[in-house]
This record gives structure tokens, C-alpha cells and sequence, in this order.
């Protein structure tokens, strides 16, 4: 019994690295129409800009306000460089256009910074707190609570706020919301840039846990994707459910069945949704448009 | 000088000239109706006004400036509002939450947009039981509602109506058509419809669209005195549903 709780904490606190990214996608996917292969690689810049700014000796929550700020940044220029000159386009050349994106930005972080995987510290000095049987690791703890301040908040954004109604028309509808006039290319724009920062910020919390690598990107948006799926491609909810359920499925199935195997879990429940439930736990609830 | 100034615009999609040497004036405070069959420019000629159509040629004037090149965002602030075919009120928002979003045109606060659409109930009660309704689970009527009340939050100086009619039972169509005859006291309206009876019903001025060109003009009184015409344009009154 002990012995599952700790897992459980230990695979909610990876889910949820992977449902912040997942998040990312889904609101991408729901504002484009377009799944950003490049998602995975706004976690990975993050991480290397955060090594970068703690190796030149700037206190730890300046070097995370500035990766979190230069996230902001590539989202803007993400979005003008990829997204915006093939708008009016069909999917198909932005999806291209964004796996493009990902291996410039990874083959770029290797051009500066080598293949050598690089370690960052924690957050805290302290490694972790014993609570009866569970042993909470600090860095988890973190992700842990992070991920609920950012649910709570894009559930107040997304439901509460006149901006957050906007985005939501525009993804619903780009030329009735241009009707209304509110400015579709605005709402892309900070769809990019919260995406990148929401990527940025798992990319951070989760590198002190794992290295951080050139891979760690693509490795994590994989799982991401996954969870995506298995939530119900589109639906916010399902994003973070999703992402929460794969890290604690592969870290049961570690500890219990085998630790090589421990990436297979995640893709073993992924391939067991798409045949048997493929709209995912929670569905499409708003019919796809003919 | 009219409100609305459209001088022989000319739309193409693609290949196909959807309009060819449109030219239409709209006085202000007048409803214009503009009547055709399926296919003949009536959504297009509306879809160039508010900038979702680019004009080929011709030229569009509002209060007597050039808005044909425009984006829609950029009209709709100038104060035309369209109400476009099939309502496309957001599926997933409320009905006060479309009808908020109908303000996106003009600088005010929520709290203020938020009032005003409360109010817009006066004018659509049926809708009011449904404020915290999402719209995809509305009826063609009450999308139809919801839609006009997001059109009117724009406080537009011109409102483009396309086909509010559609797919409606004839009970509600008049509710509709009651609603715009409330509206036309304080705004320009130029409205597309296939139902000529209830369109020119409400109108100042009918006008037919054929295959891309005006071929008819006048006051509803006119048109349908027009055995042949009326006939031929406007359905017949034998053949006349609704």
C-alpha cells in the first residue's frame, strides 16, 4: 500500500509535466486546426535557457522569469514565422511547416550547447519532505502544484474572462468571430505565445527530474500526444486527464511489470484507446464541421 | 447620399463570376430587400459588403467612403454588421456569451457589454430562458434569435440579414420578421431572403438578383403588381410557402 501511494505520487507528478504539455497542444490544435509538432521542442529551449541563465550565475526565479519570457517570445515568433504565412493554406504545409520548426529548433540547441545532456538543479534545497509511508520528492511537489495553479487558471481565463470568450469563438469559428471584429490574428497570437510558455514551463519544472537533452522534447511530447488522445483530441479536460492518467499507467507499469518497457506502457494504452474508445475518455462533444 | 453605395462590383470565385455589375444604394433608415433564387449572388453580394468576399472590381462606398479591400474585422468597426447565412452562432459559448461577443466592434468594458446584452432580452424574450444555454443546443429559430441579438451589439449603422428565414417554421419566421420590423426604427437594414412574401413584407425597396446581376427594382408594391415578374422572381403567389 505504501508502495502505491508513492508510485501515485511519483506518476501524477510526471503526468502532470505531460498534461501541461498537452494542454499546449490542444489549444493550438483547437485555435489552428493544426497539431504543433514543434510543442515538445518550446519544453526543451526552455530547459536549455534556463541551464543557460543559471550557469551565469543569475538567482534561480530570475533565470525561470527569463526562459518563461523568452518562451513568450519564440511563441510570437513561432506563430509569424510558421503559423502566419501559410494561415490560408490547408493544414497540411503549417504541419509540415511545424516539424520543421521542431528539428531547426533542436538541431539549433545542439549547434550551441553540444549533445552532452545538461543537469539542472531544483527549485529547492531541500530534496523532498517525509509524509508517513510517502516519500514526497520536492521537484514533484512543484510540478505537482503548479500544474493546479495553471488548471485553475486557464479554467478562470477560458470560462470567466471576455478575452477568454474570444478565443474560444475563434477557434469555434474564424470568420463569423472576424465578423464580430474581434481580430482572429491577435487570438492566434496568444494562443501561441500562452502554448509556448505552457511547453516552456513543464520543459523547466520537469528538467531537474530527468536531464535535460536535445531528445528530452520530443520525448516528452510523444507522451504528451498520447495523452491527448486518450483524453479526447481537442477537449481541454481531457488533455489533463489524459496526461495525469499516462503518468501513472507507466510508472505502475514500471514498477510492477518491467522499467525497460516503461515508455511501452504509455503507447500500449494509447494503441488500446485508438481501437476500442478512439474519441478518447471524453469525447467530441462538438460535432466535427462537414 | 445613401448610407450604402455599391457601384458595379464584380465578385469571382475562382473561375465563376459570382456577380458581375452589382449596384445597389441604401438611404439611410431604409429596409432594402434583396431577392433571387439560390445561387444568384444574394449571400456574395452580403459577403462583399462585410469583406469576406474581395471585390474584383467595382467599388463599395459606406457614408461615402471606400470600404471594398477591407477586412471584416475593419468594417464591422465602421459599423456594418452581418448576420451571415446558417447563424453560426458558436456551438460551444452560451447564448449570453454570443451575445456579448457581438460588442468585440466597439471599446467597452464587460461589465457594460454585459448589461447591454441583458437588455437585448427586451427585444428577444424568447431567448432570455436560454441565456446560460450553449448554442449548439438550440433550435433553427432560436439560433436565429441569438444571432440577429449578436448582430445588434454592434450597434451597426447597416445591418446585413442573410436568409433569416431558412429551415424555420412559418410561426417562428414571423416572430422574425416581427423583430426586424422593431428593428428597422433605428437601423438600416438590407436583408437577403428567398421568401419574397415576408422579405418585401418589411421593405422599402425590393430588389431582384439574377445569375449575378440586378434585373429588378422598385417598391414591393410594384414588384408584386408585376404579374410576370412576380411570377418568374418572386415564386408566384400560388407557389409562395410560407
Amino acid at each position: 500500500m505504501d508502495l502505491v501511494l508513492q508510485l501515485l505520487f511519483t506518476g501524477i507528478g510526471i503526468g502532470a509535466v505531460y498534461a501541461l504539455v498537452a494542454l499546449g497542444f490542444v489549444l493550438i490544435f483547437r485555435a489552428t486546426n493544426v497539431v504543433n509538432f514543434a510543442q515538445g521542442e518550446f519544453s526543451m529551449v526552455a530547459a536549455y535557457l534556463m541551464v543557460v541563465c543559471v550557469e551565469l550565475g543569475l538567482p534561480y526565479w530570475l533565470s525561470f522569469v527569463i526562459a518563461l519570457s523568452g518562451m513568450a517570445l519564440l511563441g510570437v515568433i513561432f506563430n509569424l514565422g510558421v503559423y502566419y504565412p501559410l494561415r490560408h493554406r490547408t493544414y497540411l504545409p503549417v504541419i509540415i511547416a511545424t516539424i520543421g520548426a521542431s528539428i531547426l529548433l533542436s538541431n539549433s540547441v545542439l549547434a550551441i550547447y553540444g549533445p552532452q545532456p545538461q543537469v539542472l538543479q531544483g527549485w529547492f534545497d531541500t530534496p523532498g519532505i517525509q509524509l508517513g509511508p510517502v516519500y514526497l520528492d520536492s521537484q514533484y511537489l512543484l510540478i505537482i502544484g503548479v500544474t493546479i495553479l495553471l488548471v485553475l487558471f486557464n479554467f478562470w481565463f477560458f470560462e470567466k474572462t471576455l478575452l477568454g470568450k474570444k478565443l474560444q469563438a475563434t477557434s469555434q469559428d474564424k470568420e463569423m468571430a472576424s465578423l464580430l471584429g474581434i481580430s482572429v490574428s491577435t487570438m492566434i497570437m496568444i494562443t501561441f505565445i500562452y502554448s509556448a510558455v505552457l511547453g516552456g514551463l513543464a520543459g523547466i519544472l520537469v528538467a531537474p527530474v530527468l536531464f535535460v537533452s536535445i531528445q528530452m522534447g520530443s520525448t516528452i511530447a510523444l507522451k504528451a500526444f498520447a495523452a491527448t488522445i486518450i483524453g479526447g483530441f481537442g477537449d481541454v479536460a481531457g488533455a489533463i486527464v489524459g496526461g495525469l492518467a499516462l503518468g501513472v499507467i507507466e510508472t505502475f507499469g514500471a514498477a510492477y511489470i518491467s522499467v525497460p518497457y516503461k515508455d511501452g506502457f504509455a503507447f500500449l494504452v494509447l494503441i488500446a484507446f485508438l481501437v476500442f474508445r478512439p474519441q478518447g475518455i471524453f469525447g467530441e462533444r462538438v460535432a466535427e464541421k462537414a | 447620399m445613401p448610407l450604402l453605395e455599391i457601384r458595379n462590383l464584380a465578385v469571382r470565385y475562382g473561375e465563376i463570376e459570382a456577380l458581375r455589375g452589382v449596384t445597389i444604394a441604401v438611404e439611410q433608415g431604409q429596409v432594402v430587400t434583396l431577392l433571387g433564387a439560390n445561387g444568384a449572388g444574394k449571400s456574395t453580394t452580403l459577403r462583399a459588403i462585410s469583406g469576406l468576399a474581395k471585390p474584383a472590381s467595382g467599388d463599395i462606398l459606406f457614408d461615402g467612403h471606400s470600404i471594398a479591400g477591407l477586412g471584416p474585422e475593419a468594417i464591422v468597426r465602421l459599423g456594418i454588421s452581418h448576420v451571415p447565412e446558417g447563424r453560426r452562432v458558436f456551438p460551444g459559448l452560451t447564448v449570453k456569451e454570443n451575445i456579448m461577443l457581438g460588442a468585440s466592434n466597439r471599446k467597452v468594458g464587460a461589465a457594460q457589454i454585459s448589461r447591454e446584452a441583458d437588455a437585448m432580452f427586451d427585444l428577444f424574450p424568447d431567448i432570455r430562458a436560454f441565456s446560460n444555454a450553449l448554442g449548439w443546443t438550440l433550435s433553427g429559430g432560436q439560433l436565429q434569435m441569438v444571432a440577429v441579438a449578436r448582430g445588434l451589439m454592434a450597434k451597426p449603422r447597416l445591418l446585413l440579414l442573410d436568409e433569416p428565414s431558412l429551415g424555420l417554421a412559418p410561426v417562428i419566421v414571423q416572430a422574425v420578421f416581427r423583430i426586424i420590423s422593431q428593428i428597422r426604427k433605428d437601423t438600416t437594414v438590407l436583408l437577403v431572403e428567398q421568401n419574397a412574401r415576408m422579405g418585401l413584407s418589411v421593405a422599402d425597396h425590393g430588389l431582384v438578383l439574377e445569375t449575378g446581376r440586378i434585373v429588378l427594382g422598385g417598391k414591393p408594391d410594384e414588384l408584386w403588381g408585376n404579374e410576370a415578374i412576380a411570377a418568374a422572381y418572386l415564386g408566384g403567389h400560388a407557389k409562395t410557402h410560407a
